[in-house]
């Protein structure tokens, strides 16, 4: 729980992007459609229109604060509303001030810049209302509850972190590496800015079976396929994201602030159940760095794999489709 | 001063009344019959020392002879005429067509501002403007409005309709109705005026709008292609909105009709069949003057009114612009009842409770709300055109102000339809949505059948699509509403098969001559859907009318085109599907952090979480705080560690050591952990941080208190 020294708004500002365009190398502006972001997801995906040259983006913001910002016997004065674009994987954090629209009104608005140099992936966008209190400048009255996402590669607006798929024939892809695994049907790659699965194309028919739609068999082979990838994936960026966590001398390891700790905040609470994630992270930790426990919390990280991919489902739909097929051919 | 209407036709109609006959009032006046036949006919006019006698003889003063507004009240007095038993002993007890609504304002406010629409005065091009009065009416302004309905020769007919209550719906309504009078003392009034719209004209008896609204059921008289139907099934609800079956008429025409205008009255009563004196009367009954016409001068017809019974009436028009007032007495408001639990908090419950129907501030409340909801584009204008329809809506009591005249405001209740509307009006609409607020607009194509059952396609209709971001206030999201020439919505529906995450959007249809008169096809398709429309105008489909004039197949054309506004809307809110990067949508989707219902808590020992926290920087500049613990039920509960930290915006939290650390109650403290007493649902402890262990100054830090369990590392 977390306490001010100074008197507050208890209500959060409410934060609507109204409009995304792309400036473009050759100097020109590309207004993107409003599908560019969601409002129900709080997301903004800057790929959308297939731009991969794009070199800034500007976000246009309306924002609300909640009644009494402008109480005559407020504690503060000087109100100002600043919108904060910040960046957990660069740490740059960019401050924009916003106007009011009408006077007395509650609705501020303005725009963003994303410099994209500035980003490697998600940024989130927050609002915050400051004024001086008790003569100290620039403190923070009230803020939006939710931060907005602002992915700068994805082209879907999804809040939640989508890790990347991509197809390649192992043994002719000019990623080198790859090769050496050409008779895997797939891997995964958690040392790219997001972790992202290779399907090798080399395997005949991989490609079509994960492709195939409607409701056969083939659909329910697809599935069990997805899950078993799926539980692959999510226990190899469980691993990459516990080795790598940056350690605070005296308070143990600090949360990271890019798709790893989006990962471990997802997955702890069915690695180490009933406590708080940070609790989690640091019973992992010591367990991970210390003398005992981590071969037991194995089983714990591919229990939550497991559950993430949903291969219980997936398995059970196949089941079930194996049992009609054998009956029908019985009769 | 008015000017009254021809004297020969005034005269005629006043010896008529008084059951005179010109050669009676020939004699009494000393002239030949020639003479006043002559008056009648217009050859002549009786000079002024003449006329002085003519009013003698009519029992009426001079004035009423030169100015001729009015009738004389020679003759026969305004009363009730109620319809005789059928001779074959037949009962109808009750209106069908009443019968169908039940008493609702918002379905009145549909019936009524739709007949108003249709019966706009369309070439001055100025809107139709209707206002809804609620009149509350108590004490002696109930006696004085009860005496001016004669209600004592109503009454007994009340009475005889209670007696047979029991055994049926209408009864029982009205039997409620009188009750509620009577015990609660009060009757409200609701009264419905039109302005610039054409007024019941017509014959009393012969084909027209006056007979359409008094003196049928059922028949439909449109004025103008694009009309919903006027006065057909829907004048019901006037009757159905009367817990009295009581409804008063005072109409402005716009055609004069007996060389007059203003001020035409008539009241009508439906009442189920019911024997009074030994008499059988089959049900309706109609407020006004004996027909001398009609056999034995029973029949009553309407009446020109002076100013002084009209207000009497509570029937005075604002102007003597041409339009309806329809006053709706002892109106009642059953299906508010249904939606008053989900009302919002900021409304005053009268002292009669929340299961009043009667309360008028509610109605009032009701009535701005449906009148917005279905009438919104109506009363948009833009890009200089005017809005089609003005509503507004008041409440009063005793002629006292209680809710004041609002004038229903489109963009507050509807503000996204409207927003769309007014831009596409006003041209300013755009191609692809790329801005919140903006409205985008497209055509989808309506192909109209061939009339009659052949085959192949009349032509296409370019019907006019219009798309933007949602507002709060409009509703329900993702809908599609679809209006016609009228702009009444007829038709609400939600688009399916939206793509998760969609921005929240409204979605307006322009169909025939909604469209523009430039649409290709706009009367066919006007027509056509017309056709497709049921009597409660809510939706487009399969009616017996489209079956007969096209074909049994023909609303499919109507599916068609709902399926190619899914799809245009959808083009327009949707993320188009990119192509595929590799791997299948369902790995993609299986890969997506976001939140999984979190597991189940294991069974064991029970951990305890902070509920509440106070805390405030003490005169040495430490943080004091007071802390709640919840503890969930459990045999053994696990010790926890108080965390004092400091909030930082990146990096590990600097740690605060503890100055002091008390237990106040539920828990004791040992070595900075706290121990649970088994059994105790909740605890409270205190505690101060050292000082020295504050990196920076206290009033500038922000303090987040944790409980950890173990040893607190």
């Amino acid at each position: 729980m977390k306490i001010y020294p100074y008197k507050r708004l208890n209500r959060p500002i409410t934060l609507r992007v109204t409009s995304v365009s792309l400036r473009l190398p050759d100097g020109t502006r590309d207004r993107l459609e409003t599908t560019a972001y969601s409002t129900q997801q709080q997301a903004v995906a800057l790929g959308i229109a297939g731009h991969d040259d794009w070199s800034s983006a500007t976000i246009g913001l309306s924002a609300t604060l909640p009644p009494g910002a402008d109480a005559p016997d407020a504690a503060w004065s000087d109100l100002r509303v600043l919108a904060v674009l910040t960046d957990g994987e660069t740490n740059v954090r960019t401050s924009t001030e916003l106007t009011r629209d009408t006077e007395n009104g509650r609705d501020w608005s303005g725009s963003v810049e994303v410099l994209r140099d500035d980003h490697l992936g998600r940024a989130s966008l927050a609002v915050y209302a400051v004024g001086t209190v008790d003569g100290v400048r620039g403190r923070s009255i009230a803020e939006t509850d939710r931060s907005w996402v602002v992915d700068t590669v994805s082209d879907e607006p999804v809040r939640g972190l989508r890790l990347e798929v991509q197809k390649a024939s192992f043994s002719r892809s000019s990623r080198d590496w790859l090769r050496v695994y050409a008779d895997a049907p797939w891997v995964v790659d958690t040392s790219a800015r997001v972790p992202t699965v290779f399907v090798n194309t080399d395997v005949e028919g991989v490609m079509g079976l994960l492709d195939s739609k409607g409701s056969g068999v083939d659909s329910k082979v697809r599935d069990l396929l997805v899950a078993q990838m799926a539980t692959d994936v999510w226990t190899a960026v469980f691993h990459s994201a516990i080795g790598d966590l940056e350690v605070e001398p005296g308070s143990g390891p600090v949360f990271p602030t890019d798709w790893q700790g989006e990962v471990l905040r997802e997955m702890l609470p069915d690695v180490v159940p009933g406590v708080h994630v940070e609790e989690a992270l640091r019973q992992v930790h010591r367990r991970r760095t210390g003398e005992s426990g981590w071969a037991e919390l194995q089983t714990r990280i591919h229990y939550a794999a497991v559950r993430r991919a949903e291969a219980s489902r997936a398995l059970g739909y196949v089941i079930r489709a194996l049992e009609q097929m054998n009956r029908e051919s019985e009769t | 001063m008015e000017t009254g209407e021809e004297f020969g036709p005034w005269l005629a109609r006043q010896l008529k009344l008084a059951g005179k006959t010109q050669a009676e009032l020939a004699e009494e006046l000393g002239l030949t019959r020639a003479a006043v036949s002559a008056w009648i006919t217009g050859r002549s006019t009786p000079r002024p020392t003449v006329m002085a006698d003519i009013a003698k003889a009519l029992g009426t003063d001079v004035s009423t002879v030169h100015t001729r507004t009015t009738d004389t009240r020679s003759g026969l007095p305004l009363t009730w005429y109620h319809r005789p038993g059928y001779p074959d002993g037949g009962r109808d007890l009750g209106n069908a067509a009443a019968f169908a609504f039940d008493a609702d304002v918002q379905v009145l406010a549909r019936e009524t501002c739709q007949n108003s629409l249709d019966e706009r005065l369309t070439d001055n091009g100025r809107p139709v403007r209707v206002r809804y009065t609620l009149h509350e009416l108590t004490g002696e302004a109930l006696d004085a409005f009860r005496d001016a309905i004669l209600w004592n020769e109503l009454f007994p007919h009340y009475s005889a309709v209670s007696e047979i209550a029991g055994h049926q719906k209408v009864g029982r309504v009205v039997d409620a109705g009188v009750r509620d009078m009577y015990e609660k003392g009060r009757l409200v009034l609701l009264r419905v005026d039109d302005y610039n719209a054409s007024g019941l004209t017509g014959d009393d008896y012969a084909d027209g709008k006056f007979a359409a609204v008094v003196r049928r059921q059922l028949e439909s008289l449109k004025s103008g292609t694009a009309a919903g139907g006027s006065y057909g099934l829907g004048k019901a609800t006037l009757w159905a909105t009367s817990a009295l079956g009581l409804v008063l008429i005072n109409s402005t025409l716009s055609v004069p009709h007996e060389g007059r205008t203003e001020r035409r009255v008539i009241g009508r009563l439906e009442l189920p069949w019911r024997e009074v004196n030994g008499e059988p009367y089959a049900g309706p009954a109609w407020f006004g003057r004996p027909d001398p016409d009609s056999p034995g001068a029973r029949v009553v017809r309407s009446w020109w009114a002076d100013e002084e019974t009209v207000a009497r009436l509570h029937l005075t028009r604002d102007s003597d612009e041409p339009g309806t007032s329809f006053l709706i007495v002892g109106a009642h408001d059953v299906a508010s009842l249904e939606g008053s639990v989900s009302e919002g908090d900021d409304e005053i419950t009268e002292e009669e409770g929340s299961e009043d129907t009667r309360d008028i501030r509610r109605m009032h409340r009701r009535l701005v709300e449906a009148l917005g909801r279905d009438f919104w584009a109506a009363m948009t204008g833009g890009g200089g055109r005017l809005p089609l329809l003005e509503v507004s809506v008041r409440a009063l009591r005793n002629g006292e102000e209680v809710v004041p005249e609002q004038q229903v405001d489109p963009s507050v209740e509807q503000p996204s339809r409207t927003r769309a509307l007014r831009a596409y009006y006003e041209g300013a609409t755009v191609d692809r949505l790329t801005e919140a607020g903006q409205v985008a607009a497209r055509t989808v194509p309506l192909k109209l059948p061939l009339q009659g059952g052949a085959r192949g396609t009349l032509g296409t209709h370019q019907a006019v699509l219009l798309v933007t971001e949602a507002e709060d206030r409009d509703g329900t999201k993702n809908q599609v509403h679809s209006l016609r020439g009228n702009r009444m919505t007829v038709r609400k529906a939600g688009v399916p098969r939206l793509p998760v995450g969609t921005n929240p959007f409204q979605a307006v249809l322009l169909v025939g001559e909604a469209a523009g008169e430039s649409a290709p096809f706009a009367q066919e398709a006007e027509e056509f859907l017309r056709a497709a429309e049921p009597p409660e105008h809510d939706r487009w489909g399969q009616t017996e009318e489209l079956t007969l004039r096209w074909s049994p197949s023909a609303y499919r054309r109507i599916s068609m085109l709902t399926s190619e506004v899914n799809n245009a809307v959808r083009d327009l809110v949707a993320r188009p599907r990119r192509g595929n990067q590799g791997g299948g949508e369902a790995l993609r989707k299986a890969l997506t952090v976001r939140k999984r219902p979190k597991a189940k808590a294991p069974s064991g020992p029970v951990i305890p979480v902070l509920e509440g926290l106070e805390a405030t920087i003490g005169d040495g500049g430490e943080w004091q705080i007071t802390a709640e613990v919840s503890i969930p039920k459990g045999d053994q509960v696990v010790p926890m560690v108080p965390i004092a930290q400091l909030d930082v915006r990146s990096g590990g939290r600097p740690r605060l050591e503890w100055a002091e650390l008390v237990a106040v109650e539920g828990c004791e403290v040992q070595d900075g952990t706290l121990r649970f007493a088994p059994g105790i649902r909740s605890a409270t402890f205190r505690g101060a941080t050292d000082i020295t262990s504050h990196p920076v100054r206290t009033s500038l830090t922000r303090l987040v208190l944790e409980l950890r369990a173990g040893k607190g590392e």
